[in-house]
């Protein structure tokens, strides 16, 4: 009659079975591993890259508001919004509401009907009235037509890159001046000390080396966005690899969801062989 | 009587009635200041120099975001979330750039 300890004999006498479960996790983490080396996905269609959806307190109302960066950052630099406004960097965390606009914060801090920009005066956002068309050009999830501005004909006389616009060569080019100081939002300040571009050599011999614009992205994010939130000072080892890019830590805070995405590789990497993504 | 007017301009301005130059702050200067939004525009004006201070000025600063912080949660809503965020920009920054000044020196 086969007893407790006769079975766990008789399991430990089966080797077999052990390799097998050896060989079962192996085969998981080489899977595993296998997924993790796969190329970034393919980005989304330039016309909707970096496209947010707000949609947390509008959805009863007038519906929820398709965000498109690429309007606004031909126009104004990254850090106006994101520190001078207050702007959160992840889709959703700032909680935006009518009536925080209405006092004009977050898009209120422009959106107030009597800013002017360009020649003309910028539409108030979120009045107290019923809702108009003038609401859905920015309230525009799932609707068609109701927006001012359409990617292609916007576009149409910056120049490219292989991935959408080349912003950094149409600021260079005189087409776009972003604008970093809002009237009655902004501190004045001194012109920035620029700091000057560099270059990181990668840990892995067949990775090609960085070049790192700092002063360009100095201008376009000043010192607080990237400092210390999303690169640390050195002592709390900032490791940036590709993974923790992917995973929209440190370059991937920006890059693969607004800035250019990952397979534009030679955007960070101008040895690296260049491909249509 | 334009000389008069100049006079008086100058007077004002030497009494601060006047402001001249560039004002930092962050109403633009259409709306009066708040004492602590003062503070604010002084502490935060200079991020764009933070690399230019010594570890001294560097700790006043953010001792002083430090003092301001209680200040600005005693805000209404959003603008406690906004200068908030905004000073805790301004802190981080700060305190990475006197970490990065220390660990430089050793």
């Amino acid at each position: 009659m086969p007893t407790y300890s006769n079975r766990r004999r008789a399991r430990r006498s089966k080797p077999g079975a052990l390799l097998a479960l050896a060989f079962a996790l192996l085969c998981l983490d080489a899977a595993a591993a296998a997924q993790i080396y796969l190329p970034p996905p393919p980005p989304k269609d330039p016309a909707d890259y970096g496209r947010v959806v707000l949609d947390q307190y509008s959805a009863s109302g007038p519906g929820g508001v398709v965000f498109d960066h690429w309007l606004h950052r031909s126009k104004f630099t990254c850090r106006l919004c994101h520190v001078d406004i207050g702007f959160a960097m992840k889709a959703k965390a700032t909680e935006i509401r009518a009536e925080a606009n209405r006092q004009g914060f977050y898009c209120g801090a422009c959106h107030n009907g009597k800013r002017q920009f360009e020649g003309k005066t910028i539409f108030a956002s979120c009045s107290n009235e019923p809702a108009t068309a003038e609401c859905f050009r920015c309230h525009s999830l799932g609707k068609t037509d109701v927006r001012r501005y359409q990617y292609a004909k916007f576009i149409a006389k910056l120049p490219r890159d292989i991935y959408g616009v080349d912003w950094m060569r149409a600021e260079e080019s005189g087409h776009i001046h972003p604008v970093d100081v809002l009237e009655g939002i902004s501190i004045r300040k001194k012109p920035m000390q620029l700091r000057p571009d560099f270059s990181i050599q990668a840990k892995l011999d067949w990775v090609h080396p960085i070049t790192f614009s700092h002063e360009r992205h100095s201008v376009w994010n000043g010192c607080e966005l990237c400092h210390p939130e999303i690169f640390p000072a050195k002592r709390e080892g900032t490791r940036v690899t590709m993974f923790s890019n992917l995973e929209h830590r440190h370059c991937g805070a920006c890059h693969g969801s607004v800035a250019f995405p990952f397979n534009h590789c030679q955007g960070c990497h101008p040895l690296a062989p260049r491909w249509a993504p | 009587m334009f000389r008069q007017l100049a006079a008086v301009a100058l007077v004002l301005c030497l009494c601060g009635g006047i402001p001249v130059g560039a004002v930092a702050q962050s109403n633009g200067g259409t709306q009066s200041v708040e004492p602590w939004q003062r503070e604010f525009d002084e502490i935060c004006g200079p991020t764009h120099d933070a690399m230019t201070f010594t570890p001294d000025e560097l700790a006043s600063l953010i001792a002083r975001c430090d003092a301001l912080l209680p200040k600005l949660q005693k805000l209404d809503d959003t603008r406690r979330k906004v200068f908030t965020n905004r000073l805790q920009m301004c802190r981080g920054l700060y305190a990475y750039v006197l970490e990065s000044k220390k660990s430089e020196k050793k």
